[in-house]
């Protein structure tokens, strides 16, 4: 079982610093999402987790050994990281993209070798993208688009996936199309995912673990019933909400009070 | 559970070239698609037969067949042939071929279609280089001997490199941004184009005339000692960028995507853009600023091999026709005056530039 621990973090771009002293640890965790308000740190904890942001202080430790000092490359076959919102060189198809997964597994002399052609096979049918296999990525769907990146992570053959804000930009039924997938991937096939997430109720719903951050630290962070209460709403993202059950999945389901509170939080006084 | 993934693109699928063939020989393995393969030989033939006429026309005409068996060792001829014409023909090719691979690494690096060492100062700083030293006394038939010969190949290989660099450095802001590259390029150019005109405006006028078919970009008396630089040098850096080449793959899904694969993207880009610089510098310090090839070529490659990014060797073979057919233009298009090859490619070459401009404009709203 691949482990992802963070130790004393410090992070930050220049002399802005976004996160201080934070320490964490996501092993065996199954599906982690990562909450937290706008500009609190998270994207950036995740690229540091991923390597691809170089910590000012502390260290990323991957199955125990320190992240920065393991070459590039093997780290790639132990962690696939896909960055918020990527793009493709026009005209991209599919399979093209998929196979670029392999690019850790492939040398100049060994290219295409049949574990590449298995993974990149195995890659597009897990995510259900065999049928478009050959179709350039321009032409998909925002929902299939970001399911043929999932599926390039996935050809890395790796362990443990990061994904940046997944289901940024699609729509309500793409976000669970990809969601579906995501929890799959663990369901089925043992990956462990750390995810970015904005939405709350679908964070309670498809992760098994929440962090939440607020400021560069780590609020609370454990099941999802949990994590998502009253006050921690209020003390990290400044919301009134009320958490009911969600009817579906019987977990926790966030309703933000906002302008309504007036209406309905408020014990009328009979005036 | 792994199915077995469908290696031949179903019909109607063009855009990635079609069909594959997969090569696995023990622990070597390799995709091929056909399509740039034939782009390739069909471009080798033809740059043969243009070669051919090229080294047929003349003073002294000789006929295709009998280039082909002087070249092949026949004995009629061989002076004109081996000696007099056969390195101008060699030179182009070869100069075309550096310039169409530099301008394909430099694009797909870039992830722009402008950007090409012609944009990213290689050529222009070459130029400032030669044009100072022609001034200043080298060049041609100028005071020594040895500065004759080196003087102005060297000349045009350092101010290339130390341009391109210079560009690349400038550009580089927490990472490679091809639009920010392009601009920075063309600001330097312009300045190098403002100080080269400023020498040749002081310089003697003798000098500055020789300068100006220089900068104008000819393949004129060019002899094996022309050759064989550029060759040593192709030699060299063929290899080392076709090997690079899978990992240009990876850079074009940009720095956190390609990171995130496990490619060292600063190393690995600060080569391949080496490698670039290289090619133009030594192209441009054997035959003067041949304008557009390395732009055009990799766009032409790109849509003959119905590829996804510049082909490498598809633009290095279409750079090197480009450069031989340009010349054989200049040489008998216009009656008895023979044209700078440069003059040519320019000509030809500025419309396509319009438009790409067009098109990237296009693209972009």
């Amino acid at each position: 079982m691949a482990s992802l621990t963070a130790r004393d973090l410090r992070l930050g771009y220049g002399d802005r610093i976004v996160v201080d002293g934070l320490s964490l640890d996501l092993g065996d965790a199954g599906v982690t999402a990562i909450i937290g308000p706008n500009g609190c740190g998270k994207s950036t904890l995740l690229r540091a987790l991923g390597r691809l942001l170089k910590p000012h202080a502390g260290r990323v430790l991957l199955d125990g050994d320190d992240i920065a000092k393991v070459p590039t490359r093997e780290v790639a076959k132990r962690l696939a990281i896909l960055p918020q919102a990527p793009q493709a060189p026009e005209g991209l198809t599919v399979a093209d993209l998929v196979t670029r997964g392999r690019h850790p597994h492939q040398s100049w002399y060994r290219q295409w070798s049949s574990s590449d052609e298995g993974a990149v096979a195995d890659a597009l049918a897990k995510t259900g993208l065999l049928e478009l296999a050959d179709r350039p990525l321009d032409e998909l769907s925002g929902g299939q688009r970001q399911r043929a990146w999932i599926s390039m992570a996935l050809a890395q053959d790796t362990g443990l996936l990061l994904l940046d804000e997944p289901t940024t930009f699609l729509d309500l039924a793409h976000q669970i199309e990809v969601l579906e997938l995501i929890r799959r991937l663990h369901a089925d096939h043992g990956r462990t995912v750390v995810m970015v997430l904005h939405d709350l109720n679908l964070a309670a719903r498809y992760a098994d673990r929440l962090v939440a951050m607020r400021d560069g630290r780590v609020a609370a962070s454990g099941a999802p019933a949990e994590v998502l209460t009253v006050e921690l709403l209020a003390e990290v993202f400044g919301l009134d909400a009320k958490i009911i059950t969600d009817p579906v999945s019987g977990g926790p389901l966030v309703v933000p009070l906002g302008g309504a509170r007036s209406a309905t939080a408020r014990p009328p006084d009979g005036s | 559970m792994r199915s077995p993934i469908p290696r031949t693109a179903p019909a109607g699928s063009v855009r990635t070239g079609g069909v594959s063939l997969t090569v696995r020989v023990a622990r070597v393995s390799f995709r091929v698609r056909p399509r740039p393969i034939t782009v390739a030989l069909a471009g080798l033939g033809l740059l043969a037969l243009l070669m051919a006429l090229s080294v047929g026309r003349g003073d002294f005409p000789i006929g295709v067949g009998d280039v082909f068996r002087t070249l092949l060792g026949g004995e009629e001829n061989r002076f004109v042939v081996m000696e007099l014409r056969l390195p101008r023909a060699l030179t182009g090719a070869l100069v075309g071929a550096a310039l169409g691979l530099s301008g394909a690494i430099a694009q797909a690096v870039a992830r722009n279609p402008l950007a090409s060492p012609d944009v990213l100062g290689v050529t222009s700083g070459a130029s400032v280089a030669v044009v100072l030293v022609m001034i200043t006394g080298g060049g041609y038939g100028g005071v020594s001997g040895l500065i004759a010969t080196l003087g102005v190949p060297f000349a045009g290989l350092a101010g290339g490199l130390v341009a391109g660099i210079g560009v690349y450095l400038l550009a580089w802001r927490h990472g490679l941004d091809g639009y920010r590259l392009v601009l920075v390029g063309i600001g330097v150019t312009s300045i190098a184009a403002n100080v080269k005109w400023w020498l040749l405006t002081i310089g003697d006028v003798d000098q500055a005339s020789r300068a100006m078919v220089w900068i104008t970009g000819s393949l004129n008396g060019r002899g094996w000692e022309h050759v064989r630089p550029v060759a040593l040098a192709l030699m060299l850096l063929i290899p080392l960028t076709l090997l690079g080449a899978h990992k240009l793959e990876a850079l074009r899904l940009g720095d956190d995507s390609a990171r995130g694969l496990g490619l060292r993207v600063d190393l690995a880009r600060s080569l391949l853009v080496l490698a670039a610089v290289a090619l133009a510098a030594v192209a441009t310090a054997s035959a003067g600023p041949v304008e557009f090839v390395a732009l055009a070529a990799p766009q032409i490659a790109l849509r003959l091999c119905g590829s996804t990014r510049p082909p490498l060797v598809g633009s290095l073979v279409v750079g090197a026709v480009l450069t031989v057919g340009a010349d054989l233009i200049a040489r008998t298009a216009f009656g008895g005056v023979e044209l700078p090859v440069g003059v040519v490619t320019a000509v030809l070459g500025a419309p396509f530039l319009i438009y790409l401009l067009v098109r990237s404009r296009r693209k972009a709203t």
